[in-house]
């Protein structure tokens, strides 16, 4: 049963991609690792790193395509589930330091003993061992999206509430964590990592190594994601984004199928955020700004929504776009970005994989259409295939 | 004479004094409707008479101020939602024509297969032979073989109203609730509907919302008069179309 | 001799016109020059007669020692010490009268007997002037600075005192001066229960002060009183509470009230609602900058004159964003959700191009600053100014949508297009229209909200989610709504901050808010039916 589930995933474009991206999971590490710094194939560690990134945020505009391209839910507060990933990653990481910290306390985490706090708070217990920490990376994210969509989807808030209350959830969660009562560093976050099981995550091969581990998530969620796409569940995903009460009165339990698919695709945002801390070496409160969730969404938008390989590409092309201008053209970076909301919108509704995949059909469609064509009226002829 | 009590029993659909009101406005006063098992039945009435809003309260979309609404003269239909009651047995078409789109037509019906529709069923659904089999049947009752694989939104509006009943066909309901089908159909495609419809009820029992007064005398089956929310009259649509309420009220002097 | 002459003609003029003479004490404080005691004693009640409160800084001078005469000319100055010399000041306008050499002056001798007659002259000059204002003042500072030594001279004050006010104040400064004496305890008792009327943190202080000293007997009615007080002050916090939740509220009312026209009637998501304020503010600070530098007399009205230019420079925007972008939009609420978020974007950078990331300047005109007590409640003026603009936008649009031509065409577009079109309406128009005067509104709230908040390019991203908060929370298509949902939110919020903190009553707030669309999807005041549905 999982095996047919899985294998159905594997349609043409999506192996190529996970193709792809495991190819890169080799390819990058070792034109860093193995091709000599001075050559013009050596890929710097720094880079490996910011692409690494690129992969982190790809993963997060996979995981809202989910519930925003399949299942139609807007969801304008996905970077918290993506931080929260991330903050469970930063606790980790955090407890890693033991006593080279500053203070050299041996429990507390700096800013702890900065607020000259005596204990560490419960929340913070398990988060030094590594698989409780991967459990909670996955289980924070995932229970705050049930709980919000527990609520939200059985009393059928839709649309635009939705995304406002959504917006409205991750702002208050960021103002939260800018507290420093709340035992996450406030303002600060969570920085200053050391090492990562054992490996300093400053070092080229931990990089390296977390590179690929992002590629590999990311191959492996575009997978899953397939696999619910394409399965029954998935087209009902779909009636429930064009004819919800269609659905309602075939006899499906839609809230059901909302909160799955919401949890669902908090984990991998969550998963996503996981991936991203170590790699940047720092999680604050900023990455609950409801800006960032939104920028997530014109990923999404820009790449093709509903296409899964669309907001893959949207994120890393945006993002790399926002490297060059922010180096380049730092004035200019909000225009760009502004203009892109509208242009997406107005222009290219269904993004780049969309539109290609659109005139794909329109032309094979045309094709068939001449086909049939020729096969009632053989006579009938060239002009057709046009 | 027969007793209420008996006429509950023997009912699929029992309303009795159903009231709803929006803003102060009666959309529902008091209706009382039965409709038995096997039956076909037409439902006409002016526009505003509570035709919709019945529907609603009998699918679990709108909850009646007051009255009853039994299925099978046990289940309770006030307290269960729309999926309950589509699992119950009671499919719905509505006034317009509602599939989905971005769906090939013999995806539409797959998904509307009375099977397990629990989250994990669906995931790991497979289509089996049996199901194939069902799908390819009722393709040929809604007239839709040659286009299976075409995109819903393709079709012509008439198809569309087609295909929505052979979804509900697929959810193999005991009741069936039609509003308005033959709505922007041509005369060929109507004649074809009332077809349908007849074939459709002679396993289970159909409710059909309609204007179309050519229709309806064409299904030649017991019709109900609504207006103001409430029951004006009911028999044969001759007798129907006689009654001078009705005359006032909805045909017009 | 010349001033004896000038001495002599004044008394000869006030033997003449007795009413001006009484009314001048400059001659008697001279003639202490060289009075003995004794005469000194008859100056003193001759000064206070005539009930110049000009005079209070001479006798107090006098009673400390600082009077001095003039061996020259025998005019009489409050002295200071200054080096070897002595700075003179004119003992009734306080002017500086230049210095003189410690030789040249006599110091005017002081015995405690004089202090006393001069005690209560100043008692009587001030609590028995003629000006109802210097009595007032004196009950009140024999209020602060309560002593058993004042006690009499109130007493007398009291019974020749007519007016309401001040007899009520001489009435508790009485109390608060008998509670530290030697009276009765029945009289105490009923000082306490005058002072417990008084209220106020201060009485708290008397009375606890009062405590120890006091008979024990008294002790429990002082506990009471206090009690009384405590739970008084209670009450007004909670006014004041209510006060500034209404002001916050109206704070949100501004902010929200033109998303209530987009958003709540037209249902446009617009997030560059937030940017319109924001673009208001900075029309204000344009005028403003405009007036300093042009016509600085003009300042006051500088509010008055951003109004119209707010309105006119946010709807040209709102207009232009409509026409360009929005009206493509329509039915995909989603998208416009996405392409306003742009907008918002490129509005936020290039204010940042033009002005700078930085806070700007923005002054409050003189009749926006300050406050005044009401009652146990502090009120500032330019809350009290931002409560009654915001309201008076709210009916001012409340009529334009209900009884206008233009708000008739409004409400017929949104509620049937087709129809409203096939009347004759252009629709597109009324669709700009709209638009334009919901982004008016948001730009005229701007100029507001610049008198009280940092004006910054990111001063509307921090009303853009309580704003939304606001209409949905209200119910959509509502303005009651939004006025009755900015206002509670205003006062919850205001209610919530003592007990968890500002930031944590806020998040409070938001969750509160998410929880109760959960329950009421269509918010406080919702339209039902089915024409919603469809």
């Amino acid at each position: 049963m999982i095996t047919r589930f899985v294998l159905r995933a594997l349609e043409g474009k999506i192996v190529v991609a996970i193709g792809v991206l495991l190819a890169i999971a080799v390819l990058v590490p070792a034109l860093n690792l193995l091709v000599p710094a001075g050559s013009a194939f050596h890929v710097p560690t720094y880079a490996v790193s910011l692409f690494g990134k690129y992969l982190c945020y790809a993963l997060l505009a996979l995981a809202l395509d989910l519930v925003w391209g399949y299942c139609g839910i807007l969801s304008l507060g996905h970077g918290a589930f993506f931080a929260l990933g991330g903050y469970a990653m930063g606790m980790y990481l955090m407890r890693q330091i033991g006593s080279r910290g500053v203070y050299g306390d041996p429990l507390l985490p700096d800013f702890m003993v900065f607020l000259n706090w005596k204990e560490l708070p419960w929340f913070w217990y398990g988060f030094d061992m590594f698989p409780f920490a991967m459990l909670m990376v996955l289980v924070v994210p995932g229970l705050l999206a049930f709980l919000f969509g527990w609520f939200a989807f059985r009393s059928r808030v839709n649309g635009v509430y939705l995304s406002i209350i959504t917006q409205a959830m991750t702002y208050a969660l960021m103002l939260a964590f800018f507290r420093n009562d709340m035992g996450f560093g406030g303002n600060n976050g969570l920085t200053d990592y050391k090492d990562i099981l054992g490996f300093s995550v400053q070092a080229a091969g931990t990089r390296n190594v977390l590179f690929a581990l992002s590629a590999i998530m990311l191959a492996l969620c575009l997978l899953i994601a397939s696999a619910i796409a394409r399965s029954k569940f998935g087209k009902v995903l779909v009636g429930v984004r064009d004819a919800e009460s269609r659905v309602r009165f075939l006899g499906f339990r839609v809230e059901n199928i909302k909160l799955f698919t919401f949890v669902v695709s908090a984990m991998m945002a969550g998963i996503a955020g996981a991936l991203f801390v170590p790699q940047v070496g720092i999680i604050n409160p900023g990455e609950f700004a409801p800006a960032n969730s939104i920028e997530v969404v014109v990923w999404t938008a820009v790449g093709g929504r509903g296409t899964l390989i669309g907001p893959i590409i949207g994120a890393i092309v945006v993002n790399a776009g926002k490297s060059f201008f922010t180096g380049a053209f730092p004035e200019f970076w909000l225009y760009a970005l502004g203009g892109l909301f509208i242009a997406v919108t107005l222009f290219l509704p269904k993004g780049i994989v969309g539109t290609i995949q659109h005139g794909w059909n329109a032309r094979k469609a045309l094709k068939a259409a001449a086909e049939r064509e020729k096969g009632e009226d053989t006579d009938m002829m060239p002009q057709a295939a046009e | 004479m027969t007793t209420v009590a008996e006429t509950r029993s023997k009912s699929l659909l029992y309303l009795e004094n159903v009231s709803v009101s929006f803003d102060g406005f009666k959309a529902l006063n008091a209706l009382s409707f039965v409709v038995e098992p096997g039956e076909l039945r037409a439902i006409i009435g002016p526009n505003g008479a509570g035709k919709t809003t019945m529907m609603d309260i009998i699918t679990g979309k709108t909850r009646p101020d007051t009255g009853t609404v039994l299925f099978e003269d046990a289940i309770d239909l006030t307290k269960r939602d729309e999926a309950d009651i589509a699992q119950l047995g009671i499919g719905r078409k509505f006034q317009k024509p509602t599939v989905f789109e971005s769906h090939t037509v013999w995806d539409n019906l797959e998904l509307a297969l009375n099977r397990s529709r629990g989250v994990f069923a669906t995931l790991f659904y497979a289509l089996t032979g049996e199901d194939r089999a069902r799908i390819e049947e009722i393709l040929e009752t809604i007239r839709l073989t040659h286009r299976t694989d075409e995109l819903a939104a393709n079709l012509s509006h008439g198809q569309k109203q087609w295909l929505e009943i052979g979804m509900l066909l697929a959810q193999e309901p005991k009741l069936l609730l039609v509003d308005e089908p033959v709505a922007g159909m041509t005369d060929a495609e109507t004649a074809e509907t009332a077809i349908l419809l007849r074939e459709i009820a002679e396993t289970r029992s159909v409710v059909v919302v309609e204007h179309d007064m050519g229709f309806i005398r064409e299904l030649g089956v017991k019709v109900t008069c609504l207006a103001e929310g409430a029951v004006l009259a009911e028999g044969s649509i001759d007798f129907v179309s006689s009654d001078p309420k009705v005359i006032e009220n909805y045909l017009g002097r | 001799m010349l001033i004896r002459f000038v001495t002599l003609f004044f008394l000869i003029i006030s033997a003449a016109a007795p009413s001006l003479a009484q009314s001048d004490p400059k001659p008697f404080i001279d003639q202490l020059a060289d009075a003995n005691f004794k005469q000194a004693e008859e100056i003193i009640g001759q000064i206070a007669a005539t009930g110049d409160a000009r005079v209070v800084p001479a006798l107090e001078a006098f009673a400390e020692g600082d009077l001095y005469a003039r061996k020259a000319d025998d005019v009489v100055f409050i002295t200071k010490t200054s080096g070897s010399k002595l700075a003179l000041v004119d003992p009734l306008t306080g002017e500086s009268a230049g210095e003189a050499a410690k030789g040249a002056m006599t110091k005017i001798k002081v015995n405690n007997n004089l202090r006393r007659a001069i005690r209560d002259a100043l008692g009587a000059l001030t609590l028995m002037s003629p000006d109802r204002n210097a009595r007032l003042q004196a009950a009140n500072t024999m209020l602060a600075a309560p002593s058993e030594d004042n006690l009499e001279l109130i007493e007398t004050a009291l019974a020749k005192e007519t007016d309401g006010e001040v007899r009520a104040r001489m009435e508790e400064a009485r109390a608060v001066s008998l509670l530290t004496s030697g009276r009765s305890i029945e009289e105490k008792r009923e000082a306490i229960e005058r002072i417990r009327n008084y209220g106020g943190r201060d009485a708290i202080g008397v009375l606890r002060g009062a405590y120890g000293s006091v008979d024990a007997s008294l002790q429990p009615d002082i506990d009471k009183a206090i009690g009384a007080i405590e739970s008084e002050i209670a009450l007004w916090d909670m006014a004041q509470n209510v006060w500034y939740g209404l002001s916050l509220g109206s704070v949100l009312l501004l902010a929200a009230i033109g998303l209530a026209i987009t958003f709540g009637v037209m249902g446009i998501i617009n997030m560059a609602h937030g940017e319109m304020v924001m673009l208001g503010a900075y029309s204000t600070f344009v005028v403003q900058d405009l007036i300093r530098s042009s016509a600085p007399q003009l300042f006051d009205w500088s509010l008055a004159i951003a109004l119209p230019v707010a309105f006119l420079v946010t709807a040209a925007v709102g207009l232009a964003i409509e026409r360009g972008v929005i009206r493509f939009l329509y039915g995909r609420p989603l998208e416009t959700l996405l392409a306003t978020w742009g907008i918002s974007l490129i509005l936020q950078q290039a204010i940042r191009s033009i002005f700078g990331p930085t806070n700007q300047e923005v002054g409050n005109p003189s009749w926006m600053s300050g406050s005044f007590a009401l009652g146990g409640m502090n009120v500032t003026w330019n809350r009290m100014w931002i409560i009654i603009f915001s309201l008076s936008i709210f009916f001012a649009l409340l009529v334009l949508m209900k009884k206008s031509s233009f708000g008739l065409q409004m409400r017929a577009v949104t509620q049937n297009r087709r129809m409203a079109s096939s009347m004759g309406i252009r629709t597109p128009w009324v669709d700009a229209f709209t638009f334009a005067l919901g982004s008016g509104i948001a730009g005229i709230a701007g100029v507001a909200l610049s008198q009280i908040d940092n004006v910054s390019p990111n001063l509307g991203q921090s009303y853009i989610i309580d704003s939304f908060m606001v209409v949905v929370f209200g119910g959509v298509g509502n303005l009651w709504g939004t006025l009755v949902g900015a206002m509670s939110l205003g006062v919850l919020n205001k209610f919530l901050e003592p007990w968890a903190g500002a930031v944590l009553g806020k998040i409070l707030v938001l969750v509160l808010i998410i929880l109760f669309i959960q329950k009421r999807p269509r918010g406080l005041f919702a339209l039902k039916g089915r024409a919603v549905e469809a």
